[in-house]
């Protein structure tokens, strides 16, 4: 895992193990240097997600400037909270809405470059409206 | 070139040696959060994307042989657009 000293780090949330690590790797590539950390599947590997697996993940890519959560889809959005609900006032965590690829890579882009969480954040969220092509 | 804080513009004009996919535009946008207050355009037919915007400059679709011209204005403008075109035009490991 590539680390940023001081940088705002993302946490990428999908029911796939696969998913999330493919996901890291390419937006990693991309970002050059942003630190990005996959939390997918469940405890024991399935399909599905874990609370456990994203705090660790949380506590994985936080480097003292906040952490962004990027979910892939439903229940990945109420592990997360459930997650940010136990650790309430303990983690700058933060959950966004944003489409699961190109979000990533727009907030490691951010991320990388040294921008604070609200502005990684907020690139995440311009990606909705992002044309592929 | 020699070194200048002075606010200013340079354009340079370059043809891609290769498709302006993911890793050249993340690079274009590391190099745009490393000079914030310098503004880096690029053009390509009727597409246009700041180099900022990491997903605009990829949704520009520029494949090799694409004439790209780069606006740039700000801080080093001069600098930063050399840069720019290196990144534009840099073959997959060394610059070209």
């Amino acid at each position: 895992m590539t680390e940023g000293l001081g940088l705002v780090g993302i946490v990428l949330v999908s029911h796939s193990a696969a998913l999330a690590e493919g996901a890291a790797e390419l937006v990693q590539q991309i970002s050059g240097g942003a630190t990005v950390v996959p939390a997918g599947g469940t405890d024991d590997g399935g399909l599905g997600t874990s609370t456990a697996r994203i705090e660790a993940a949380i506590d994985d890519a936080e480097a003292g400037s906040g952490v962004l959560i990027i979910p892939d889809l439903g229940s990945a959005v109420l592990s997360t909270r459930a997650v940010l609900a136990d650790l309430a006032g303990e983690t700058t965590a933060r959950l966004v809405d944003a489409p699961f690829v190109e979000g990533a890579v727009a907030a490691a882009v951010a991320a990388g470059g040294g921008a604070d969480l609200d502005a990684v954040a907020a690139a995440a969220e311009e990606a909705r409206d992002a044309a592929k092509f | 070139m020699p070194p200048s804080s002075d606010d200013g513009a340079a354009e340079r004009v370059v043809v891609l040696p290769k498709p302006l996919h993911a890793r050249p535009a993340g690079q274009l946008a590391r190099l745009a959060g490393r000079h914030k207050e310098t503004t880096i355009q690029l053009v390509a037919g009727a597409k246009k994307a700041n180099a900022r915007g990491v997903l605009a400059v990829m949704a520009m679709g520029a494949v090799t042989g694409t004439e790209v011209t780069l606006t740039v204005t700000g801080p080093d403008a001069e600098a930063v657009a050399d840069e720019a075109a290196g990144i534009l035009t840099a073959a997959e490991a060394v610059d070209g």
